[in-house]
């Protein structure tokens, strides 16, 4: 973060660390910092979560819409991004300030999730060519304490994980409009499947390592990080039983983008990408434990909402 | 116009309060660590944040050499509303937010102790349900307080409507804190941002019409909802102030 | 404590959101039992019983009763007869009634806000330990039983905290849907059916003939006469895909087996033929319509067919006889597109009047009720008292139309009297009407001034003083609420004239919002029956304190011009005054004293300048356009002892009545203006539309043949040749013109100007472009808020919120235009009635004329009494011009305009729908009509003559005695 001054023997300390695999709190190269997950924080959206890790503060909104499906894509269903970054954060983001970053952050969503082993959207389509829903997934960027990219990626990985689309039956009508009738039990709904929804990892270059989940003082000492974008794996997101019975899928790279002034050597590229897959599996793996088990809790007893309130 | 079938025959509201009660009020003071002061407050389903920065140096645009600059933003998130909204802020009602929410806060903060300096507060809307101004305000003050900006009083808002006589209920009646429904029943809303403490009147808007013999009873319901606003979140002031004593101040002493 | 309840709605837009509402849940709600050691109840809060009296067999020990929704909205009468008492009514159910049934909310309502009913409602949804969440998979209605059960078996662990056992009131759970039954049985809770408990109630005879015979009528598929019915759910998905169409049904007068209903998207209305056809549709229930193909459109049938059928058990007869008398047309504009009833979407049942038809079985509980309302179908009703109901009027409720029941099922409500009694038939007319009619209420009384109220001295002083002034009333004779005086003097300029107009100030005493006010919004209009008058305001206001009676001083509300000898206003000014009328004249009195020359008072001189300007505003006023209309008006002659009618005749107009009507106008038109300048957004005015072209369009015809072209483009021009359409020798004509012309109007409305634009404030028959009402304040509420108004407007008086509410102003013109129109029709069945009662006993031949010709009959108008109904013609001698219009028999032709002797004798055949009968004396046609020389009245009731006589006999002794001007005529 701006305005964060380091000596240049503070730096060569943390340098130093990330060549040992031992970090100057404690970490190695591919641990995160502890972070707090909550779903279901905003009632009236039809899902949501709220994240913070270390001083990064994200609530992700989901909010579902009917739309008409592309022409030329008639059975899928639409995802939109939109990040918001808050001038709770910082008076830097008061009126467009955040903008620019809202943007590169929303983009790189959108790439996370374009390609359909990523995230099926088939499973958006109401009627084939005719309607189907539309996902706004709504971020709102509350308090910046350095990494946002991974920290956004699993706030709405949980957001969707918590997503209830009602069920709606579709009639074709004379005339080719479509009538859409809903069920007045509130509890007819349907939950996405999200297993595979990618996660991304940035990875810090200090020196030739490179690590995940940069402390403030550690991204001062870095020139330049990547993110690495992966799909998820949808064992993690049911119960053992019905992992059983899918299908091992490697988890596969969806988006790679780099940020930063510096450059890498291919061979140190390559570690990373390897290092940002090993990383978002167990990353992956965490939050499907977690989420699970905060699913099975509402079931046997209604769960009380923390929210900000802790 | 005070709006028909507000209240039942046994003189409870839609979701079941009596005319002259609050929604339940939660809140916490020191919600982030990087703002000077911030505050998390719920109303019912109307869910606010407020975060202060300051007083610092004021830009040189806004520099005032007779008291500080409060600076406000409000600005609601996208899902926030029943119907997802296009943009956060920026748009005309938000920018009115935020000017009457500078309205009623300049008049509770001692400007004249910081010249040339600047305050800045920001509200967020997490869920609107009615009546976000009054929880912005109110968040605002907390997040004012726990910045430790010297205020004259609390400033504490709420809004009133005004029901009227049904099918078996009795005579038209004043309602404390209209939520969404209520507001959607359209009827008559008055808000009042207020510094019970002295009694003074921060800010007054009113949308529909009002007959003037309602006038006072409206306001006074509104006034009344102001005072028992205080009680809240001076309490809760007090509650966070001995729990920080408690946790952090003692390990660092 | 705190929950929320979520659930989802489609938007306008068709989106679909997710709606998250709060709902508190108390701890501060109260049980309402006498019999609770636990909540914090005050003394005025006890609602039910310690120890009830039971009066059910079933249950001998003291007990409460809890009904579920659908015994409230099915049991209604059941429960406002005054039998079962000590019941809670809970807030699930309450808030189910109030959205399925507003009606029947509203009269639940009243029955608990009703002390000595012992009805409690509690809050169940809102209390803490009553309150149940829906289960996920859960119905809607079986979450609300669930709620119903949990509020039952709370209350009965709730009484038994800190009270001895088996001491305090056990809970009775009233339901009877089986499936509830059993799960409450289950969970411990005492239940029963509506029917078993009302059936072995003790000590309330006739409770159970209000038992509503509800059956789901879409169940009874065995032996079924009718085709099912759509299911909401289909309807709604036919309506949505253009399959269907939504329309209000209406039956037919004439004939039971057919109607019709107005659906968008048709020019003409559907027709509806049959019992199929109709399926099980009343008249003004909203149905879905199958419109048929093209080719099977038809012509309506043009005949009457009465459900003559006694009981002839659950078939449907032949319909033949329809089918047959449905030809094919050849024309193509005479055929309506048909259809048929599919579904209901929603029943318009009211209680109806009529009468039980006798059975034939003595003893026997089953037995068909037919109503007074022709256009209502026969009901089935179960009563053990049909003795005793056999001569009386009664009320019905509708219950419902099983598949298999030739008949709606309904159960009886109460007597209104003997049958031909006049209170009984009296009440009949109101309640047919929708007339409010009911005693006022105490708490309205208590609105009242005392009786022997005087103005206060400080309110004379807050006043304009015009005692001194020499006021008049002018009012027909007998007439007890005078609302307007006028006056007229010399100013001290030559040649203008001060005239005043005032009427009586009634908002002094009805203050806003007070019940008073209320009552009389709601009653919206004095309704004058012949021998009856509902007021809308109580006696002591209507006949005493706010009318003008000559001699009093009353508070009235002026109007004051300055007016020229040509009768140019020359300035107006409004202001509450008292005044003291100096006589309270009826029109002839007043015409008396202007014609009388010798007389030269105070009076005669202010009468003769009123007079004189009155007839100078008018001509200016038909200048303008003004329509001069007429309908025929009856007056009876009533005894003052029986209130039987004894004599009829035509009103009779002279010109004081044009001269008090003349400064009305007036006033009414200055009020309006000021109003509308005042109060752009809701001011209370009145307009009245101009017609339709297409509603002239037989009345041009008629006059054409008799040579007239009336030009209709404006009320000028439509005014003009109304007076040059005169036939010299035959006076009667222009005034015959005059009424057809009226039937071709529109009817005048309130509304309130925010509603409206300018132009369309315009009255069509006065030609002005703006009106209000403001001159009887006593009789008509609209004139009350005028006053309201104008008192704001001059800053006599405070505006309050209500008055200057444009929703609320816009529902007040609803029933305002409503009661109006009611008000009338009960007027109208009033006549009737009186007419019938007085042709009960006579037959008169007398000279009429044809108002309009029909396919199988003329309409004829007496004018000697206003007199009018059909003169059936046989199809077999008569045939129909349709172009022209004309009945052409032989060489007689028959047409609109036309002279005729007709005898008009009275058909009781059917003792609910008598009728006059007209029939034709002159032209003479063969083998048709009447030959009065050979006395034939008295042969069809041979037996009954000798009564008849005795009883015209001594009806006219009592006449004579009573000096009335009884024309006494013998055939």
């Amino acid at each position: 973060m701006a305005g964060l001054l380091l000596s240049p023997t503070e730096k060569n300390f943390i340098l130093q660390g990330v060549q040992d695999d031992f970090r100057s709190d404690g970490r190695s190269n591919i641990d995160y910092r502890p972070m707090e997950l909550e779903t279901d924080v905003v009632s009236h959206a039809s899902g949501s979560a709220r994240l913070r890790l270390a001083n990064t503060d994200i609530l992700v909104g989901v909010k579902t819409e009917i739309d008409t499906p592309n022409p030329d894509k008639p059975g899928l269903g639409k995802l939109e991004f939109f990040v918001d970054c808050s001038a709770n954060a910082t008076p830097e983001f008061e009126g467009r300030g955040g903008e620019q970053l809202a943007n590169s952050i929303s983009n790189m969503m959108q790439r996370a999730y374009h390609s359909s082993q990523a995230f099926d959207l088939k499973q958006l389509c109401i009627f084939e060519g005719k309607q189907c829903w539309k996902l706004y997934i709504d971020i709102l960027i509350l308090e910046c304490g350095g990494n946002l990219c991974d920290a956004v990626s699993l706030a709405v990985k949980a957001a969707l994980f918590n997503t209830r689309i009602p069920f709606v039956k579709a009639a074709l009508m004379d005339g080719g409009n479509i009538d859409l009738q809903l069920s007045d039990d509130p509890y007819d709904s349907k939950l996405l499947n999200v297993g595979s929804a990618p996660l991304l990892v940035t990875l810090c270059k200090i020196g030739d390592k490179c690590v995940v989940d940069p402390s403030a003082e550690e991204e001062s000492c870095s020139v330049i990080s990547l993110v690495v974008g992966t799909t998820g794996n949808s064992k993690f997101y049911c119960s053992q039983e019905e992992a059983k019975k899918l299908p091992n899928v490697e988890s596969k790279c969806s988006t790679i983008g780099m940020n930063g002034a510096g450059s890498v050597a291919p061979k140190t590229l390559k570690d990373a990408i390897q290092q940002g897959l090993e990383a978002a599996k167990s990353l992956d793996k965490a939050l499907g434990q977690a989420l699970l088990r905060e699913r099975q809790e509402n079931i046997s007893f209604k769960k009380h909402s923390y929210g900000f309130l802790k | 116009m005070p709006a028909t079938d507000l209240l039942s025959s046994q003189g409870l509201r839609l979701d079941g309060r009596r005319p002259n009660e609050l929604r339940r009020i939660r809140c916490r003071l020191g919600v982030f660590t990087q703002p000077d002061g911030s505050a998390y407050l719920e109303q019912g389903n109307t869910k606010v944040l407020a975060a202060v920065y300051g007083p610092h140096q004021a830009s040189k645009s806004k520099l005032s050499t007779e008291g500080v600059v409060v600076n406000c933003q409000y600005s609601m998130a996208t899902f926030s509303t029943g119907e997802r909204k296009n943009r956060p802020r920026g748009d005309r009602k938000s920018q009115e937010m935020s000017m009457h929410l500078r309205q009623a806060l300049t008049a509770a903060i001692k400007t004249e102790l910081y010249p040339r300096s600047q305050i800045d507060i920001y509200v967020e809307v997490l869920q609107a349900d009615g009546g976000a101004y009054c929880a912005c305000v109110n968040a605002a003050t907390l997040a004012l307080t726990e910045a430790g900006v010297p205020l004259r009083a609390y400033v504490c808002a709420s809004s009133a409507s005004m029901a009227a006589a049904g099918a078996g209920s009795a005579g038209p009646e004043p309602l404390l804190d209209v939520g969404h429904v209520e507001e959607a029943a359209g009827g008559v809303v008055l808000t009042v941002a207020a510094l019970p403490t002295t009694g003074h009147i921060a800010l007054l808007e009113m949308s529909h019409r009002l007959h003037m013999d309602y006038f006072d009873i409206v306001l006074s319901r509104a006034m009344q909802g102001c005072r028992d606003i205080e009680v809240i979140l001076d309490r809760a002031v007090r509650d966070h102030l001995a729990e920080g004593w408690t946790k952090q101040d003692v390990m660092t002493i | 404590m705190w929950t929320t309840k979520t659930f989802l709605t489609k938007t306008k837009r068709g989106n679909i959101l997710k709606i998250v509402r709060e709902h508190y849940l108390r701890d501060d709600l109260l049980c309402g039992s006498a019999a609770c050691n636990v909540c914090p109840h005050k003394d005025d809060e006890y609602v039910l019983d310690p120890k009830p009296e039971s009066i059910c067999a079933l249950f001998d020990y003291p007990h409460y009763l809890v009904l579920d929704t659908n015994v409230v909205l099915h049991q209604i009468d059941v429960l406002e007869e005054d039998a079962l008492t000590n019941v809670i009514i809970l807030q699930t159910v309450l808030e189910e009634v109030k959205h399925q049934n507003t009606a029947i909310f509203q009269r639940i309502l009243d029955v608990i806000g009703n002390k000595k009913r012992k009805f409690y409602s509690f809050v169940n949804e809102h209390h803490k330990d009553t309150y149940v969440e829906r289960n996920p998979g859960e119905k809607q209605n079986d979450r609300n039983d669930r709620a119903i059960r949990k509020a039952a078996s709370w209350y009965e662990t709730h009484l038994s905290i800190n009270n001895v056992k088996g001491q305090h009131p056990k809970i009775v759970l009233i339901t009877d849907d089986e499936k509830n039954r059993k799960m409450a049985q289950e969970e411990g809770i005492t239940c029963c059916s509506v029917k078993d408990y009302v059936e072995n109630v003790n000590g309330f005879v006739g409770l159970v003939d209000k038992l509503s015979k509800n059956v789901i009528p879409e169940s009874c598929s065995k032996d079924a006469l009718y085709p099912a019915h759509l299911t909401p759910a289909e309807i709604h998905s036919g309506i949505r895909n253009g399959k269907l169409h939504q329309g209000t049904f209406h039956a037919s007068r004439d004939n039971f087996l057919e109607g019709t209903a107005t659906v968008n998207g048709y020019e003409k209305s559907i027709l509806l033929q049959g019992h199929i056809g109709i399926n099980r549709a009343v008249d003004g229930d909203l149905v879905a319509i199958e419109v048929f193909p093209e080719e099977e459109w038809r012509k309506p049938s043009d005949i009457v067919l009465e459900d003559k059928a006694d009981d002839p058990g659950d078939l449907l007869e032949e319909e033949s006889v329809l089918l047959n008398a449905v030809k094919p047309a050849d024309n193509k504009n005479e055929i309506t597109p048909t259809g048929k009833v599919v579904g209901i979407i929603r029943r318009k049942w009211r209680q109806y009047c009529g009468i039980l038809l006798p059975s034939k079985f003595p003893g026997a509980t089953r037995h068909l009720f037919t109503p007074a309302e022709k256009r209502i179908p026969r009901v089935r009703i179960e009563t053990r008292q049909s003795d005793m109901l056999a001569s009386q009027r009664i009320l019905v409720a509708l219950d419902s139309w099983p598949r298999n029941s030739r008949y709606p099922l309904g159960h009886f409500v109460r007597a209104l009297g003997p049958i031909g009694d006049k209170d009984a038939e009296n009440e009949v007319i109101l309640l047919e009407h929708d007339v409010p009619h009911a005693r006022f209420s105490e708490a309205v009384l208590a609105c009242l001034p005392p009786n022997d109220w005087t103005i206060p001295p400080e309110e004379i002083k807050k006043r304009v003083d015009l005692r001194s002034i020499c006021i008049c009333s002018v009012d027909p004779p007998g007439c007890t609420d005078i609302d307007d005086a006028l006056h007229a003097r010399p100013t001290a300029t030559a040649g203008v004239y001060e005239v005043g107009v005032h009427i009586a100030d009634v908002t002094h005493f009805v203050r806003p919002a007070t019940a008073l006010d209320k009552e009389a919004a709601s009653r919206s209009t004095t309704v004058y029956l012949v021998d009856k008058r509902i007021d809308m305001v109580p006696d002591l206001l209507s006949s005493n304190l706010c009318s003008l009676r000559g001699g009093e001083e009353r508070l009235a509300f002026s109007c004051v011009w300055e007016i020229d000898e040509n009768a140019n206003i020359l300035s107006t000014k409004f202001h509450k005054s008292v005044i003291k009328s100096a006589a309270a004249m009826t029109y002839e009195e007043a015409q008396i004293a202007i014609d009388d020359s010798s007389r030269n008072d105070e009076i005669a001189r202010s009468l003769r300048t009123l007079n004189k300007l009155a007839k100078k505003l008018k001509k200016k006023r038909l200048d303008n356009g003004a329509l001069l209309l007429a309908s025929p008006e009856i007056r009876f002659q009533v005894d003052s002892e029986t209130h039987e009618p004894l004599e009829v005749q035509a009103k009779k107009i002279m010109d004081t009545n044009s001269m008090v009507e003349e400064f009305m106008l007036l006033a009414n038109v200055s009020v309006a203006q000021r109003l509308a300048e005042d109060f752009p957004q809701c001011a209370l005015l009145r307009r009245h539309p101009s017609p339709p072209p297409a509603n002239f369009e037989h009345f041009l015809l008629a006059a054409r043949q008799q040579g007239f072209e009336i030009d209709v483009s404006t009320n000028k021009s439509f005014s003009k040749s109304l007076d040059e359409a005169v036939i010299p020798g035959r006076p009667y004509f222009n005034i015959l013109l005059r009424i057809m012309a009226t039937r071709c109007m529109m009817q005048a409305v309130y509304f309130s100007s925010g509603n409206h634009t300018q132009e369309e404030y315009y009255h069509y028959g006065l030609a002005c472009p703006i009106y209000t009402h403001f001159t009887s304040p006593i009789r008509r509420y609209a004139d009350v808020l005028v006053h309201r108004l104008l008192a704001a407007s001059i800053g006599a008086d405070v505006t309050h919120a209500e008055l200057l509410d444009v929703r609320y102003a816009a529902a007040l013109c609803d029933n305002l235009n409503y009661r109006h129109r009611q008000a009338q029709y009960a007027g109208r069945a009033s006549v009737a009635l009186n007419t019938h009662i007085l042709f009960k006993y006579r037959v008169e031949i007398e000279s009429a004329v044809v108002l309009a010709v029909k396919r199988n009959a003329l309409q004829v108008l007496i004018p000697k009494y206003g007199l009018e109904g059909p003169l059936y013609l046989p199809s077999d001698m008569f045939t129909y011009n349709e172009e022209n219009h004309m009945q052409i028999c032989g060489d007689v032709t028959l047409k609109t305009f036309d002279e005729l002797t007709v005898r008009l004798s009275l058909d009781s055949t059917n003792l609910q729908h008598r009728k006059l009968v007209f029939q034709l004396v002159k032209p003479f046609v063969p083998g048709f009509s009447y030959v009065p020389e050979e006395q034939k009245e008295k042969k069809p009731e041979q037996m009954e003559v000798d009564k008849e006589q005795e009883n015209l006999k001594k009806r006219k002794d009592t006449a004579q005695s009573k000096g009335s001007k009884k024309k006494s005529k013998k055939k």
